[in-house]
């Protein structure tokens, strides 16, 4: 228990890393997630077959494989990326395929009448789409994003292979310097449910929030 | 103010609207009737491009739609049509996560540009005149249908429409609650408004409309005066139709 006690601002640190990595991606997995959804409902041709392709991918590959694809793969073609810059940008765009499929579904769920109404009273689709239809979207995105976001605070793990020291790796590093494992892994395990607790817990402030009507 | 030449409608294989014309004077009030399916409904969203026509042309305002069209023309057609006309749906179709208010304020913010301030005033000179004044700041949801729809009546007309489209603006509300959103109609159409209403309330038909148009099988069967209509229906689809509705 002390050695962990002596390390916990080590872990700690690891903790901060963790959800850093997981607050950036989801971040910018909202905007690649809103943007890919909009282009499979509302895009020409060209458009939804990109979004749905890179959906397909995503989904039926390994994050991990993602990973090492942007981190090790790209510097074949000369694109040496920071390790946490790595993980950022295959994290954001693993779970932006996620988000979308969220926000696919709830934007359908928006009865058609909501569509209708906008635009007898003379607004664009855009207009109708921006302030009638994603507006209450978002709302019925909530569960299922708080869920993604849960699991993706979970798959932040997985860029310890990368050598980002989140808080797999910090554990990993301090078993490699004391040969004791479970103080640190359990820690770990912990916190990784704490913070996963906070998660959901805000997600439903926000739910609640969002359902002043 | 409306003109349809030649107006048809199809859904794939599906005719609903054949070759109807017509043409509807400023400030006239016509009510439209008929046996479910027979493309009423399919006719009103064919006035403000809901549905786009598959034959003929309409003209609503002097803005010439044609079936003709190619997508762009058709968009900016459409599009000066909706400016000048509002509509009111059966389900009200209120924006649920705006107040009243906000209902009634959101197009003249998004679409006229009007300040919010502007815009707070005209959406609310519009609610006292439905009778909701105290109801501003409230979510739809906490309104009786009848509410609902006279909300959703300010909400069309805040954009200042020269035509009214109503598609069976009681169908959705309780019998007591039906008084409230036609005397809110009547006095629309007292005060000059051009209107077209789907409706299977024929009293009001009767009493309000300046000409009932019958509808059956995607065309206007019968064209006339609602008393002549009502008392001497001149079809036989027509007559069976009232002996219909009188059962009632
Ligand atoms: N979007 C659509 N796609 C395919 N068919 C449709 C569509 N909308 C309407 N129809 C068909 O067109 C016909 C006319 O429908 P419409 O809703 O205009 O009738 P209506 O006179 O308004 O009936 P009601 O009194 O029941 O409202 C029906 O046969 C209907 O099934
Ligand atoms: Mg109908």
């Amino acid at each position: 228990m002390d050695i962990v006690i002596d390390n916990l601002p080590f872990l700690l640190k690891g903790a901060y890393y963790t959800l850093l990595i997981t607050v950036v991606s989801m971040f910018f997995g909202l905007i690649i997630g809103l943007i890919t959804a909009i282009a499979r409902l509302k895009g020409n041709r060209f458009f939804r077959t990109i979004a749905r392709v890179y959906v397909s991918i995503i989904r039926g590959t390994p994050p991990l494989v993602q990973i090492v694809i942007v981190y090790y793969g790209l510097v074949d073609y000369g694109i040496e990326l920071g390790a946490l810059t790595a993980a950022y940008i295959a994290l954001s765009i693993n779970i932006g395929a996620y988000v979308s499929e969220a926000f696919r579904g709830a934007i359908q769920a928006v009865p058609i009448g909501q569509t209708e109404a906008a635009l007898a009273t003379g607004m664009t689709e855009a207009q109708a789409i921006r302030r009638v239809v994603i507006p209450q979207a978002i709302r019925i995105a909530i569960p299922p994003l708080g869920n993604t976001f849960v699991g993706m605070l979970k798959e932040t793990s997985l860029v310890s292979v990368i050598a980002v020291t989140e808080l797999l790796r910090s554990a990993q590093l301090l078993v490699a310097q004391y040969y004791v494992y479970m103080p640190f892994y359990l820690s770990i395990a912990v916190m990784y449910w704490i913070l996963s607790t906070l998660f959901t817990f805000i997600l439903s402030v926000i739910e609640k929030r969002l359902s002043v009507y | 103010m409306i003109q349809a030449n030649d107006l048809s409608k199809s859904f794939d294989q599906h005719e609903v609207l054949k070759n109807i014309s017509l043409k509807i004077p400023a400030h006239q009030v016509v009510a439209v009737i008929g046996p479910s399916g027979s493309g009423k409904s399919t006719f009103l969203r064919c006035l403000n491009g809901l549905e786009m026509i598959t034959g003929g042309t309409i003209s609503v305002n002097d803005h010439l739609l044609q079936a003709t069209d190619n997508k762009k023309l058709r968009q900016k057609t459409i599009h000066a049509i909706r400016q000048d006309t509002g509509m009111v749906f059966q389900q009200f179709n209120l924006y649920p996560h705006k107040t009243v208010i906000e209902n009634v304020m959101e197009a003249l913010i998004v679409v006229k540009k009007q300040s919010k301030e502007q815009a707070r005033v005209i959406a609310s000179q519009l609610i006292m005149r439905v009778g909701l004044q105290e109801k501003e700041e409230v979510y739809p949801s906490k309104l009786s249908g009848g509410q609902q729809q006279r909300v959703a009546i300010a909400r069309a007309l805040a954009m200042e429409p020269k035509i009214m489209l109503f598609d069976e603006p009681t169908s959705a509300l309780d019998p007591e609650l039906v008084g409230e959103v036609l005397k809110v109609m009547k006095e629309l159409a007292d005060e000059g408004m051009t209107m077209v209403i789907v409706t299977h309330e024929m009293k009001f038909a009767q009493d309000v409309a300046d000409r009932i148009l019958f509808m059956a099988d995607g065309q206007i069967v019968e064209d006339s005066e609602p008393r002549k209509f009502f008392e001497q229906p001149s079809t036989e689809r027509a007559q069976r139709f009232l002996a219909k509705v009188n059962e009632f």
